[in-house]
């Protein structure tokens, strides 16, 4: 069975994906608190909400990131046709 | 130390906890009792306190009163032996008495506590204030108007100790309800419901025909004024109390719809009060079905309270927090299908709000115990009077309001009766809320 590699450097990468995923979902929080006009306590009562947010952009990016992976693959494979 | 001395304990540390216990307590004046110099003043001090009328009532306060360390039964009196036998062997140290005259002739007596027949209420009370002893009626004061202002001169005039049982006064849900009514929680109070609903006769058993009268005097109105005067009185307090006023008017209809066993007093009344502002509250009371027991409900324009079951309904729920609300909306705006026309008229039925409690571990009943249900205050109230007979100080505000509860329920009574609608009577009127 082959073994996957996952380089440090894409652990750098998927890390600093998710964190920007996380930064997304809690300004989508505090757009929320202020939108709806609820508390502030709720930036980290919330947390939990935030951090299911946050993986779910991180797999639809994902979904994205394949997408164009796969894309990218097939032109270049017509492309060397 | 017993049962009694632990709930008391209880409500003192509750009463702290739901308020801001001495600022809870100025707003309160009738408690003032309970603040902690008070009780360190009366320790180990004992009030000599006499029974008259030891029927279910009465053997309900001598049981909570056994177990209660600032009281001591010394005396018992009763016309009908069998109720003044079931008293003695609780209290075997107690005199036994059968003319309450001779009771407040008793020197070893401080106070009494009167647990008997409505329309005995006032002879005997004024006959107590005036030999000097401090005076536990049980409500309603009194079977007439005149008679319930009659004691309440007497009071003013004697000033001996004077308490009625409004035991809500003393029920710490209440007590947290109406200080959310007067810091404005509710909002307005645009109206108030009291009901009382039942579903038995109220009769009890007579061992023989001539008693009939004197065991079921509640349906005689030579004795009683009915639903009125023994449930309403209860439930009208809480308008003199939530609005801090007294109706102008009050109008109502009362009918024998289902006992028709010989009775007097109505079985079925529908009664409304009206305040000046418009505000109106209401009491209803059926004893032949009880699918909605009994409440007293308050409205306000920002939160209803249902009293007895110790609960909050505000009008807008508590919002879902932001985040939540947000992925609803984006849920709801990518699935739920585009509505092309909706119902021109919806049916506004409850809500299924749950609300919240206003106090933890409340107590509530159903409202089918004739003599007294457990934390309802009645302990904490009788306590309260023990203290208050042994420093011989009067408490302000309960026999006001007391007062204006019974007055109301007799008026109430009397619209009924006449088939009008009564301007509240100025010679009725007491200094105390907007008659100051």
């Amino acid at each position: 069975m082959k073994d996957i590699v996952i380089t440090g450097k894409r652990l750098r990468l998927e890390g600093l994906i998710f964190t920007g995923c996380f930064i997304v979902a809690f300004l989508l929080n505090v757009f929320s608190i202020v939108f709806y006009k609820t508390e502030w306590k709720e930036l980290y009562t919330q947390l939990l909400w935030v951090i299911c947010l946050s993986c779910l952009i991180y797999f639809l990016f994902l979904v994205l990131r394949l997408l164009y992976f796969f894309l990218k693959r097939i032109f270049v494979a017509i492309r060397n046709l | 130390m017993g049962e009694s001395d632990i709930d008391r304990r209880a409500f003192i540390k509750q009463l702290g906890l739901i308020g801001q216990g001495s600022l809870m307590l100025s707003a309160l004046p009738w408690l003032e009792g309970f603040a902690a110099d008070k009780q360190k003043e009366l320790k180990g001090e004992k009030a000599k306190i006499a029974i008259i009328g030891t029927g279910s009532r009465g053997l309900y306060h001598i049981n909570n009163m056994l177990s209660m360390s600032n009281a001591d039964i010394v005396a018992l009196c009763d016309i009908y032996p069998p109720h003044l036998e079931d008293a003695a062997a609780l209290c075997p140290k107690a005199k036994k008495y059968t003319d309450y005259r001779e009771v407040l002739a008793s020197t070893d007596v401080e106070g009494v506590l009167i647990a008997c027949p409505l329309h005995m209420h006032a002879p005997i009370t004024i006959d107590a204030l005036n030999a000097g002893k401090h005076v536990f009626c049980e409500k309603s004061m009194a079977r007439t108007p005149e008679q319930c202002k009659a004691m309440y001169d007497t009071y003013k005039m004697t000033g001996k100790v004077l308490y009625i049982g409004q035991q809500r006064l003393f029920d710490l849900k209440y007590i947290k309800a109406l200080e959310m009514v007067h810091s404005g929680k509710i909002g307005e109070v645009v109206g108030i419901r009291n009901f009382w609903f039942r579903n038995n006769d109220w009769r009890r058993p007579v061992p023989e025909p001539s008693l009939e009268r004197q065991i079921n005097w509640r349906l005689y109105k030579e004795y009683s004024g009915g639903l009125m005067t023994e449930l309403a009185t209860h439930q009208l307090q809480i308008g003199t109390w939530a609005l801090k006023r007294i109706p102008d008017y009050i109008m109502g209809s009362g009918d024998i719809v289902f006992w028709k066993d010989g009775r007097e007093v109505y079985d079925n009344v529908n009664v409304i009060y009206h305040y000046s502002n418009g505000v109106k509250m209401t009491f209803e009371s059926i004893i032949s079905n009880k699918r909605y027991g009994m409440d007293e409900q308050i409205l306000g324009h920002t939160g209803t309270l249902e009293l007895a079951m110790g609960k909050y309904y505000p009008e807008e729920p508590k919002q879902a927090p932001g985040i939540q609300q947000f992925i609803n909306q984006i849920e709801h705006k990518a699935f739920d299908n585009i509505s092309i026309a909706g119902p021109s008229w919806v049916p506004e039925t409850a809500s299924e709000n749950k609300g919240e409690f206003v106090v933890d571990n409340v107590k509530t009943h159903d409202g089918s115990n004739t003599t007294g249900a457990v934390g309802d205050g009645s302990i904490e109230l009788v306590s309260s009077f023990c203290d208050s007979v042994i420093s011989g100080k009067p408490i302000p505000v309960l026999v006001e309001e007391a007062y204006y509860s019974s007055i109301l329920a007799l008026l109430g009574l009397q619209a009924m009766e006449e088939h009008k609608i009564l301007a509240f009577p100025e010679e009725y009127k007491i200094p105390y809320l907007n008659h100051a």
